[in-house]
């Protein structure tokens, strides 16, 4: 959005391709819009904080009349939760799960409004393609599941790492060192990069796509009728918009349900 | 042109081939899960779910790869 009023101000006149700005502004920090005791707020802080009014309020108003016949709007939550809790909790971690479905429903419906925001007209910024954001999801992935296995087996969950006693005793050390940097680095790392990579490379499609449209059609007067294939680049934008629904609800669902298998494997180490 | 003003370029090559691997191992997981699907429709459910988790993690290399595009 900001980077479509930022090319919006720039001269299409001078030539057909009017050059967006640095792809790098995407990646550095807004102005404040306003300051509490010291903390900036920019525009990500308020669209966080509007994604977690949003998810509290559906959760709230879908179970505040709980009925034996539910409402339209109950049946849609407790479909979510199902979907969660069943799909995913209890599917993955087995009948432990159902202790992690609050911490995964969280998660699910976090990210799933927080990347919806990508698609949502006024808004256009995936408050999840903030890498702050994905490493922060992550980091809690990673303090649950450590946590989850340390209580299950104390101390061992670490030796159980580094020591795997399914190897033959020659490969154990490769196998470990493997299996270490794998499990406390790698795993955490990519859970957040892939939500991040996602969201990032969608928002930019969108944004050159919608923006090379608008600068196209925008110098009609300058390259006449060419312009028109401004339409194209419009047609193929909202092809995108598509595209971009089902990978938002897909990495939704892939950050929930690698967080579960994270959590079942430190339960269940010999699976 | 000294290399500084070709990074971009030496990264994005970069990112090219770290995708080369997890393309062929994506394609090789949703193959495979498909054909598990229509040997088996009533394990669709399983396969589909093991299919996801085995795309995430043959993404991982092309995903280090995005990153090293970025700080390169």
């Amino acid at each position: 959005m900001e980077l479509i009023l930022a090319t919006a101000e720039c001269d299409p006149s001078v030539d057909i391709i009017c050059a967006p700005t640095n792809v790098k502004e995407l990646f550095e920090f807004r102005k404040a819009i306003f300051e509490i005791g010291g903390f900036p707020i920019t525009r990500s802080v308020v669209l966080i904080l509007l994604v977690a009014i949003l998810v509290s309020a559906f959760l709230f108003f879908g179970l505040r009349k709980k009925s034996v016949v539910p409402s339209k709007f109950q049946a849609m939550t407790e479909a979510v939760i199902s979907f969660v809790k069943d799909g995913i909790a209890t599917d993955i971690i087995g009948p432990e799960g159902a202790r992690y479905t609050p911490w995964l429903l969280s998660v699910f419906l976090f990210v799933l409004v927080g990347s919806l925001f990508e698609v949502t007209p006024f808004i256009n910024f995936p408050v999840t393609s903030r890498m702050a954001l994905p490493a922060f999801l992550a980091l809690i992935t990673w303090v649950v599941f450590v946590t989850a296995g340390i209580k299950r087996q104390g101390l061992g969950y670490f030796l159980g790492i580094v020591w795997p006693k399914t190897v033959p005793v020659a490969l154990r050390p490769l196998v470990g060192l493997i299996e270490f940097f794998s499990i406390l680095f790698i795993r955490p790392l990519t859970l957040a990069v892939r939500l991040f990579a996602n969201l990032v490379a969608g928002h930019l499609m969108l944004t050159l796509l919608l923006v090379s449209g608008w600068v196209f059609l925008s110098s009609i007067g300058d390259i006449g009728a060419r312009s028109a294939i401004g339409l194209a680049w419009y047609a193929m934008g909202l092809g995108i918009f598509m595209f971009e629904l089902v990978v938002i609800v897909l990495q939704a669902y892939i950050f929930t349900l690698l967080s579960a298998v994270y959590v079942q494997s430190s339960l269940y180490p010999e699976h | 042109m000294d290399l500084t003003t070709i990074k971009g370029a030496i990264a994005l090559i970069g990112y090219g081939l770290a995708a080369i691997g997890p393309g062929i191992g994506i394609g090789i997981v949703a193959g495979s899960a498909i054909e598990a699907m229509a040997r088996q429709p009533e394990a669709a459910g399983i396969a589909r779910t093991t299919m996801f988790l085995g795309i995430a993690f043959t993404e991982a290399l092309a995903l280090i790869g995005f990153v090293l595009f970025f700080i390169a």
